[in-house]
């Protein structure tokens, strides 16, 4: 039996604003396996996006307990969740965060310089990533010259480029008309088959209906944890 | 080995970043690596310009002969300008006495300088007669290209014959050889016997600007200024064997001059002795003094250039906090952030000293043609100014380098 993917015991994140104590996530357990899609929902200010934050070793908790891949993270410095962000975690941004005027060939091989792979490996494999996202022929493409479906799965490649466990993608919708949001759900059904786990943070309960799980945070907890009844599918474009 | 290879690949990467970084500013970049190169460019020229001050001072001590001590008729100064209302007398008879009296010296050579004016048809020149005696030639190694020096039968005479320079026969006789050819000093004919073998210019004073007549000569026909005795001359040059007994002459010079003139104790002496050693030393001070406040009013500019580096970093910092974030989230270790600034600074740094480095060699090969003055960029400034931009680049791109490391991942990615 290998562990879980993600398990959390009593999660909490506190910010001190003015004087006052905030409890952003307020004790939140809970468990993801590995091949799961689980969409987290949840109004602005609910956590959910501090939770993922967590998740992704992006911020450290305030106390409570982190398991991820078996390892507690409260026991790793900040170059150990560098790599563990490295190998094991992809992201998946609403703003895509491409880095401006670098081809999009550049953009995926990033996450390979910190890997310490030469120059030759990484252009080959981020080469494949962007083929396999139907993007073979923008290789050379600046973030400029592509329209925004083009960089949000450009992104993507850059965070399957090291062949993560999971992918984390906070509102990866949000900045997209709906033909292009369907497209990239389309993508994100493909990947979740061919086994890689999925979380995707969303406001919106349409684009939460084509994962399997659905969580609901609300004030720093969680108040909804079950499956999604008439999942939808997608077809990947 | 292959983690070598791999550091040696990263650092590969950090400079690509650091170039691509720098092109998207490209203004901005030039602009600062301006500051950096403008700071290196004054160190290296303040560091030429100080060697060629120090080189040129050394040649002009050996133009006046080693192992030599020089008798004025003045109260030692130390260090000041010779005050001459102070001025003594000091005679031929003088010289003959140390010449008898005082071991280990070799010859004496008494002088009479006075300047003067000299006309052949259709041109002129003034400059400096020096009235000598054969013993001038071997004291500070003066000697005829051309022609002949001095000789006892020129001085017993009292013949108007002269040896000039190579700058003074250039005004008087173009290209022409003067040997044999007559010249007139102070409206008196001489014949032309030599010509003095050049000893260049040394910090814009010209070695090859002066005359010697016989020193009767001068004192019948050319002198402008009246002496106090028949005998009386400007100074002496004394030229010792070796350099033990010039140190020891120099005391017994001294106190012989006393006794003969019987300076009571106590008192001043009216003569100063001063060694080419001595003189060597003492400008050799100076113009170490001299150079190290060229360099150090130089290094302000490089410091400058320095801040300057550090605020552009620190802009640079903080316009690309969004970017440090993303390439934290994506894997970057705290210490491929800090790199990543710290090549960039480096990179800004090292092209600002090649260029400067480059230009200083240029200006100081300008300045050695035009104002006739070494100023020897050497390979030890060429690498101290390389070592000097790097150390520059660390320093002030350090504390930006390690501010973007700092940031928290989160925040860095949620700037705007």
């Amino acid at each position: 039996m290998t562990a879980p993917l993600l398990e959390t015991h009593d999660l909490v994140k506190d910010y001190v604003i003015g004087g006052e104590v905030l409890h952003a996530v307020n004790g939140v357990s809970l468990t993801i396996k590995r091949g799961e899609f689980v969409a987290i929902m949840g109004a602005s200010g609910s956590g959910k996006s501090t939770f993922m934050n967590m998740i992704g070793c992006l911020d450290v908790p305030t106390s409570g307990t982190l398991l991820l891949d078996g390892i507690d993270t409260k026991t790793l410095d900040s170059d150990a969740l560098a790599e563990i962000r490295n190998r094991k975690i992809g992201f998946v941004f609403q703003q895509f965060n491409l880095l401006a005027r670098t081809s999009a060939l550049d953009n995926v091989a990033v996450p390979l310089i910190y890997a310490g792979l030469g120059y030759t490996e990484r252009r080959e494999r981020a080469q494949a990533k962007l083929e396999a996202m139907g993007l073979g022929n923008r290789l050379q493409n600046t973030p400029a010259k592509l329209s925004g479906g083009q960089q949000q799965r450009v992104a993507i490649a850059r965070a399957l480029v090291t062949d993560p466990l999971m992918l984390l993608a906070d509102e990866p919708t949000g900045a997209l008309d709906t033909q292009t949001s369907l497209d990239i759900m389309g993508i994100f059904q493909k990947l979740n088959d061919e086994g890689i786990t999925l979380i995707v943070v969303t406001h919106e309960p349409d684009i939460a209906e084509y994962a399997e799980r659905r969580i609901v945070f609300r004030d720093g907890r969680v108040i909804e944890d079950a499956a999604v009844k008439s999942r939808r599918r997608a077809v990947a474009g | 080995m292959s983690k070598l290879l791999n550091s040696i690949a990263g650092w590969g990467v950090n400079i690509a970043i650091a170039m691509t970084a720098l092109r998207t500013n490209l203004m901005r970049s030039i602009l600062t690596t301006l500051g950096v190169m403008i700071g290196v460019f004054s160190v290296i020229l303040a560091v030429a310009v100080g060697n060629g001050a120090q080189v040129s001072v050394t040649q002009q001590i050996a133009t006046l002969g080693s192992n030599m001590a020089i008798v004025v008729p003045q109260p030692d100064s130390g260090s000041g300008p010779p005050r001459s209302t102070d001025r003594g007398r000091l005679t031929e008879r003088d010289g003959r006495a140390i010449l008898r009296q005082v071991s280990g010296v070799s010859a004496v050579a008494p002088q009479i300088r006075s300047s003067v004016q000299l006309v052949t048809p259709g041109r002129s020149a003034t400059t400096q007669a020096t009235g000598a005696t054969p013993e001038y030639g071997i004291v500070s190694n003066v000697t005829a290209s051309e022609g002949r020096f001095l000789t006892d039968g020129d001085v017993g005479a009292a013949a108007r014959v002269v040896v000039i320079g190579q700058t003074v026969a250039d005004k008087l006789f173009a290209d022409a050889n003067p040997v044999g050819e007559t010249v007139r000093i102070n409206r008196v004919p001489f014949k032309v016997i030599g010509l003095l073998e050049s000893k260049g210019s040394n910090l814009g004073n010209d070695n090859d600007d002066q005359i010697v007549v016989p020193i009767t000569t001068l004192r019948q026909r050319l002198q402008t200024t009246a002496m106090q005795g028949p005998d009386d001359v400007t100074l002496l040059f004394v030229g010792f064997e070796d350099e033990d007994s010039l140190l020891a002459g120099q005391q017994d010079i001294k106190r012989m001059l006393r006794d003969r003139y019987r300076v009571p104790k106590g008192r001043i002496s009216p003569f100063t002795v001063r060694t080419t050693t001595e003189i060597a030393e003492t400008t050799g001070q100076v113009t170490q003094i001299f150079q190290a406040v060229l360099v150090a009013i130089a290094s302000i500019s490089l410091l400058v250039g320095g801040i300057g580096i550090m605020n552009i970093m620190l802009v640079s910092v903080t316009e690309r906090t969004r970017e440090i974030g993303l390439r934290m989230a994506l894997g970057a270790k705290r210490s491929d952030i800090r790199n990543q600034f710290l090549v960039e600074a480096a990179v800004l740094c090292v092209i600002g000293g090649a260029i400067g480095l480059t230009l200083a060699i240029l200006a100081a090969a300008i300045f050695q043609q035009v104002a006739d003055f070494p100023a020897p960029v050497g390979l030890d400034t060429a690498l101290m100014s390389v070592a000097f931009s790097a150390v520059i680049g660390i320093l002030f791109g350090g504390y930006p380098a390690i501010r973007a490391s700092r940031l928290s991942p989160i925040e860095a990615l949620r700037s705007e």
